[in-house]
């Protein structure tokens, strides 16, 4: 079969299992609504809690599940290939922790400072991955030198290290009721609440598209090998540098927007290879739909495990990621 | 009815005995760490503030405290400086089992503190008196708080009942992590003397993580969020208060029932708990309260 | 059709920039590989022989000196263009992930394709024609990580031809076969080298290989040039003891029809541990 057909074939598949499952999700909830009731005009909106929950609660918080999961997905497969490991992931590069100390200090210091749609705590976690994301960048190169993935990925691993006690001695300071607050944050959760968030987070993650979309082929090449993509074309250290701050940005509007949703980048992009084949052409853009639909459906189990209590969505992640990654590692074995 | 009390006899007579041996065995404590807040306050109210010798790093109530040293909290108890304060009496939560354990290898006799409801608090009250031998100044506390909730209740009594959403946390300037008093413990009681309805009544748990939906899904006709601390400047208490108006169509936003109330007693399950009752009833009904 | 001319390169701690002080891994190196011809780069370990085929291919840019493709600098060609003249064949290749064989050989179509890098029927045409020249056809739809040490030699080569440079660049392409595959991909380089004229260097250990493939040779120690020319000529008893320190007896074979090497003994005059 050729690319093109497997391209359209995978695309239509996990295009259409996104609209289902975006079908599905906000009919379905801890509470009973009907969709007539919700869509039906005549009832003034304010008194119609049907209604208020559909396009309140549910819409905002299925479109942020699309944003996010295909941002992490996405983020996931470009960062395996840029480090040649499949197990490599936001997490591993301190992009994650960088967030989460800025919404830490955020929440611990009770911070006013919000800009536009960014509440305090997503504008601190949005400063915290950008300046993560800066400084393992910085730590991996030095002027007219390039990239070192080998360095980028232990500077990433040591900062995420370094940022994690930072996090622990700030929560050490912290009150009881702020240290509980940030151990809910870092769960990661899609209630959003309103549009406005995720409209806040989708240019920056729209910009990251724009420029996943220029890497496949490159990212094929350098799986393979950086010298031999180096004679095949591939202008590697621009490829490097373009995957690298790609996958930073969709991870850090992601997690500003949701928290550090746990192995969406591990679980969807092996899932992924696993059905459609190994080449980034076919893998990157079926991961970002598949992506969506399964922190949907992820969300969909959160919301209704334990009804009428709900669980934020980064429990049923860690719970299907968890055993997940411990299997691939097994196997991989 | 002569019968009935021949056989009480022995009875009474076994229990003389043992409060007897009891209480030669319990000199009233001389030195007592507080590793709880409400404890502490307790303590104080009772008139066993002067055997006080240190607390948690959570203290602040009554302000005698504040110069009084600190020796840790639920996660982190510097058993090394409790041991070496050489207490009679230690008050420790009931879950801070490798400390509990370690004072009872040297003989310490340990207070057990659980969480609970109203009663509990006026319970728990009443056995620190005994514990520390101020059985009278416990009473009287207990006392003076079933008082002041008795009058709270007679006041909303004859006033129909809100359904109560009662807040005890959130993300500053958004409705996200939104934490509210559960079907159980001193909050949900709070509510129900205050004369209103918890919609979290059902929920057999301290406290639920709120979503959106459920907010939207409850209806609340009043919002009440306890917090700690002095109340913030009026721009910032202004965008606070603004927050709720993300969800119009929830009763008490509409009806503009939503009550920001700051003070430090507010969450405390201590002697204050009628201070707090009344604080959230005047919110509630403060036609009553004229 | 590619010269080498007076190259110098170091490597720096980290990469390409070399710091003042550190040492040359070449030194005025000077080659000329003709148009049609099969190169052969021989030297011990660490003479410089992979460093000298990355600057041949342009991943590396040398400290100084110049290489050219047909007259024009290397470093001047986009790198796209530059990947249509010369391709390259490393010692090891490991994906990080299972890529087919048919996906590993269309790679090599990279520097041909468009924006969006998706490959057509030509495309296609060619990657089965590379398949079919190296013998793999029959493997196309396999993991590549599943096969053979000797089938996956030949589908990185196959690979390198469905990129249809005329210069092939191979390092080192017998080293981890054993003595059947080793015939065979000798025999498949002579093939392409001798039927599609694609120009060749070779980096080897394998003195045999080189005596049975190469019209001419380069020798390399210390990262400078010993000696270059002739197969016929520089394959000597002489050489192979200045160049490896090895007493051995280079003749030719009238049953294999090439020079063979049989190494002797260390040579006694040198330290051995070097």
């Amino acid at each position: 079969m050729t690319i093109r057909r497997r391209l359209l074939l995978t695309c239509a598949a996990s295009g259409s299992l996104l609209a289902l499952t975006c079908l599905v999700a906000p009919l379905v909830g801890s509470t009973q609504i009907s969709l007539l009731r919700a869509l039906d005009r005549s009832i003034p909106f304010a008194d119609n809690v049907d209604a208020q929950i559909f396009f309140i609660a549910r819409m905002p918080r299925v479109a942020a599940g699309v944003v996010v999961g295909a941002a992490l997905a996405s983020a996931g497969v470009v960062l395996q290939a840029l480090f040649r490991n499949p197990l490599a992931t936001a997490e591993t590069l301190g992009i994650s922790a960088g967030a989460a100390l800025g919404a830490i200090l955020a929440i611990t210091a009770e911070s006013w400072i919000s800009l536009g749609p960014f509440s305090p705590v997503a504008i601190a976690s949005l400063v915290g991955a950008l300046l993560a994301i800066a400084v393992v960048y910085l730590l991996a190169s030095a002027p007219r030198r390039p990239l070192s993935t080998a360095v980028l990925l232990l500077a990433g691993v040591t900062l995420n290290a370094f940022i994690s006690a930072i996090i622990l001695f700030v929560q050490y300071l912290a009150d009881f009721t702020q240290s509980y607050r940030a151990i809910r944050w870092l769960i990661g959760d899609l209630d959003v609440g309103t549009f406005a968030p995720v409209l806040g987070a989708l240019p920056l993650v729209v910009v990251a598209f724009v420029m996943f979309s220029l890497l496949p082929s490159s990212l094929n090449l350098l799986s393979v090998g950086g010298d031999l993509a180096a004679t095949r074309g591939v202008n590697v250290v621009n490829v490097q540098r373009l995957a690298f701050f790609s996958a930073g940005l969709a991870t850090s509007a992601a997690v500003s927007l949701a928290g550090p949703v746990a192995f969406v980048g591990i679980v969807v992009p092996h899932l992924v290879r696993l059905v459609v084949g190994v080449d980034h052409r076919v893998v990157l853009p079926v991961a970002a739909l598949f992506g969506a639909s399964f922190l949907v459906g992820c969300d969909l189990i959160a919301r209704t495990a334990m009804a009428p209590v709900e669980l934020p969505v980064g429990i049923v992640t860690a719970m299907i990621g968890g055993p997940f990654f411990l299997w691939l590692l097994v196997r991989r074995g | 009815m002569a019968a009935r009390a021949k056989r009480l006899i022995p009875v009474a007579a076994v229990a003389c005995a043992w409060a007897a041996v009891l209480a030669a065995q319990q000199a009233p404590a001389r030195r007592i760490i507080s590793l709880v807040p409400a404890l502490t306050e307790a303590l104080y109210a009772i008139g066993a503030g002067p055997s006080v010798v240190a607390v948690s790093s959570y203290d602040d109530y009554p302000p005698e405290v504040k110069t009084l040293p600190r020796v840790g909290a639920l996660l982190d108890p510097d058993t090394e400086r409790i041991l070496s304060m050489r207490p009679d009496l230690v008050l420790a939560y009931g879950t801070q089992d490798a400390l509990k354990a370690q004072l009872q290898r040297t003989g310490i006799p340990v207070f057990d503190y659980r969480h609970g409801g109203l009663a509990d608090i006026t319970a728990t009250i009443r056995r620190l008196g005994v514990e520390t031998g101020h059985v009278s100044g416990a009473n009287r506390v207990v006392l003076e708080i079933e008082r002041r909730i008795a009058e709270v209740r007679a006041r909303v009594a004859e006033r129909p009942r809100p359904r109560v959403l009662l807040v005890f946390g959130r993300e500053p300037l958004s409705l996200r992590n939104v934490y509210a008093s559960g079907g159980q413990g001193f909050l949900h009681d709070l509510i129900d003397a205050a004369g209103g309805t918890n919609v979290f009544g059902d929920v057999r748990r301290e406290s639920v993580q709120v979503s959106t939906e459920m907010l939207l899904s409850r209806a609340p006709e009043a919002i009440i969020e306890l917090r700690v601390g002095a109340p913030p400047a009026g721009e910032q208490a202004r965008r606070e208060r603004e927050a709720w108006q993300r969800l119009p169509g929830v009763p008490a936003v509409r009806s503009q029932r939503v009550f920001i109330l700051h003070g430090d007693h507010l969450l405390v399950p201590g002697p204050r708990v009628a201070l707090a009752a009344e604080d959230v009833a005047r919110a509630l009904h403060p036609e009553v309260f004229r | 059709m590619l010269q080498v001319a007076d190259v110098s390169f170091g490597y720096g701690p980290s990469g390409q920039e070399r710091p003042a002080r550190a040492p040359f891994t070449l030194r005025d190196v000077t080659v000329d590989v003709p148009r049609g011809s099969l190169t052969g780069l021989l030297g011990p370990n660490g003479c410089g022989k992979t460093t000298l085929l990355k600057v041949m291919s342009g991943v590396l840019e040398p400290s100084r000196g110049r290489v050219t493709l047909e007259g024009e600098p290397l470093h001047a060609i986009p790198r796209r263009r530059r990947a249509r003249r010369i391709a390259v064949v490393p010692q090891e290749t490991h994906p990080a992930f299972d890529y087919t064989v048919m996906e590993m050989v269309l790679m090599g179509r990279h520097p041909h394709l468009g924006a969006f890098a998706i490959e057509g029927p030509a495309d296609l045409a060619v990657s089965r024609d590379a398949l079919a020249a190296t013998g793999t056809a029959h493997l196309a739809q396999r993991r590549y990580m599943t096969l053979s040490g000797g089938e996956k030699q030949r589908v990185v080569i196959a690979a390198a031809l469905a990129q249809a440079a005329d210069l092939l660049l191979l390092d080192e392409p017998t080293a981890s076969l054993d003595l059947g595959y080793q015939l065979e991909t000798a025999g498949l380089l002579a093939e392409l080298n001798s039927k599609r004229g694609v120009t060749m260097v070779l980096a080897t250990h394998d003195l045999n290989l080189a005596g049975l493939l190469c019209s001419q040779l380069v020798l390399l120690r210390a990262g400078r040039v010993l000696g270059q020319g002739a197969t016929r000529d520089v394959l000597t008893t002489a050489m192979v003891r200045q160049v490896y320190d090895v007493e051995a007896d280079v003749s030719y074979h009238p049953g294999a029809g090439h020079l063979t090497v049989v190494p002797l003994r260390r040579s006694g005059h040198t330290d051995v541990h070097r």
